[in-house]
């Protein structure tokens, strides 16, 4: 069983993205032997309003609700977002929420963003920030977003110790306190893999082996990337079935209250 | 990585990197390469070592060239060396890329950013590097934004037109994956048949292979990695492309362009 945690539905405003179809997906998934996968629209993040693009990925998952799970792309800084999020609960079933603090333009310390992400601890959903869309330097000149700072995240861990968090195409985590029990930030976090080292440099190691294997989680960023990368760092891992087992599946199941 | 075909693949890395003597853990970097190479099933790897501090001197490329070739004795067959050199110390370089070509057996040149490829001081180094028949990997990317860390770094135009001034040179465009604007790059190289475009880099948009191919044709494509391992293996493996193609991806291509001076 593989449990992809980043994943995407519907179009890129910078360049084309293939197989970003549920059925286009879907193909993908099976030929690399994954499972399920955690989606939210692309196109949310840079329509001004969001939701449009949770509509859209609302209505493409429908029918594949067992395989692509859902998640909300919320901005707390444009009108309505409480009407959003109740939608994206209430009627289209969505499991989290995604945020893009830097391309919506406001700070994960902002009322505004404590107010979204309380709400969603309220209701019980774990909310996910990736820390960029896209390698900075291949940005378009009508843009620059730079990623999401570490250190304004480890902020808004402690500020909501209710709240879960997926922290996804990041990288870096290993040097930061977040890499660590030993900082005493609450445990109420994963990590994914899809930037991290797992040769080298071994993030993934150190992390398995400072933070623990129950919160790191396997993400590949498909189809803005090739899913390949990811599923080959888990094959070289130096670690246990077991320890693979959870990056693979069972943390996020967890993380999503799957039944097992 | 899976081999769709009962040939052997043999697995070329074109661009990677050992460590400056300078950082204390150099010896451990470089045997995690060589096991990292073992894992993903690399079997060669052409290193260079680039000084901390751009430009380089001529005392800095030298003594960089003299911790490869040990490399090269260290790791024998497994580790194939660029020479380094800043043109802008042009009877140096010369003399430095003599003596690591001719006596020491390296395959090629590196180039990093201390001027851009087309700027006239190159052009001793290209004529040097087409009368020993190796390559010269030339760091390059291109942004939409001013790189004020690399005023001269090259981009894939600017190899074009160094390919159109000396057609018969063997020109590899550095890491297409970690160079900023991929599009722009492959599109820049499509009607420059000697420049070879190097898939290295962290990043691994999906649809970066295929455009590769099929803007340049899979001939002209070198897998690498660049010190970003699993992006450089998975890439290529996922790529959507036929056996015959990958293989001269994975090597077949590199190994062409090895034997122009006779290396195996």
């Amino acid at each position: 069983m593989i449990i992809d945690v980043n994943a995407y539905l519907g179009h890129f405003a910078f360049r084309p993205l293939r197989h970003n179809t549920a059925t286009g997906l879907l193909k993908l998934m099976d030929r690399q032997g994954i499972d399920r996968a955690i989606v939210s629209s692309a196109s949310a993040i840079t329509y001004r309003n969001s939701q449009a693009g949770n509509e859209e990925v609302a209505a493409e998952v429908k029918r594949h609700r067992g395989r692509l799970i859902p998640f909300a792309v919320i901005n707390p800084s444009y009108s309505g977002w409480q009407h959003d999020l109740k939608c994206c609960c209430e009627e289209f079933g969505m499991k989290g929420l995604r945020l893009y603090p830097r391309w919506h333009n406001y700070k994960l310390s902002d009322p505004c963003c404590l107010d979204l992400v309380n709400e969603a601890a309220e209701r019980d959903l774990p909310v996910s920030i990736p820390i960029r869309a896209e390698d900075q330097r291949q940005r378009s000149w009508l843009v620059e977003v730079p990623d999401v700072p570490l250190e304004e995240i480890t902020g808004l861990l402690k500020a909501c110790p209710k709240a879960r968090f997926l922290l996804i195409n990041g990288i870096g985590f290993a040097k930061s306190p977040l890499g660590t029990r030993k900082a005493g930030l609450p445990p109420n976090y994963c990590i994914e893999i899809s930037r991290l080292s797992a040769v080298l440099g071994n993030e993934v190691g150190q992390l398995v082996a400072d933070l623990g294997p129950s919160r790191l989680v396997f993400g590949t960023g498909m189809p803005f990337n090739y899913p390949d990368p990811a599923l080959i760092k888990l094959a070289v891992l130096d670690a246990s079935r077991q320890v693979k087992d959870m990056i693979r599946w069972r943390n996020a199941a967890g993380l999503l209250r799957l039944a097992r | 990585m899976s081999q769709s075909s009962k040939e052997k693949t043999i697995v070329i890395d074109c661009h990677a990197h050992l460590e400056h003597h300078s950082k204390p853990d150099w010896q451990d970097n470089d045997r995690r390469l060589l096991q990292a190479g073992d894992k993903l099933g690399i079997d060669r790897l052409c290193c260079s070592i680039l000084t901390p501090r751009r430009p380089a001197t001529a005392a800095g490329f030298r003594e960089c060239n003299d911790w490869t070739a040990d490399a090269m004795k260290r790791f024998r067959g497994r580790v194939l060396g660029y020479c380094y050199v800043n043109p802008g110390y042009q009877r140096e370089a010369i003399e430095e890329i003599r003596r690591c070509v001719e006596d020491r057996g390296f395959i090629g040149i590196k180039l990093y950013n201390e001027y851009t490829c087309n700027e006239p001081v190159v052009f001793p180094v290209v004529e040097l590097a087409i009368e020993l028949r190796v390559p010269i990997l030339q760091h390059a990317g291109h942004a939409h934004y001013f790189n004020k860390d690399q005023p001269r770094i090259s981009d894939g135009g600017h190899l074009a037109e160094l390919s159109q001034r000396y057609p018969e040179a063997m020109l590899i465009c550095g890491h297409v994956c970690g160079g900023g604007d991929w599009e722009w790059t492959i599109k820049a190289l499509r009607n420059a048949p000697g420049v070879y475009l190097d898939t290295s880099g962290s990043v691994i948009d999906e649809g970066v292979i295929e455009m590769a191919t099929e803007l340049l044709g899979a001939d002209r494509l070198l897998f690498g990695c660049d010190m970003s391992m699993t992006a450089g293996v998975g890439k290529l493996r996922a790529a959507n492309l036929s056996a015959r193609d990958k293989r001269k991806i994975w090597g077949g291509n590199m190994k062409r362009v090895l034997q122009a001076r006779g290396a195996r």
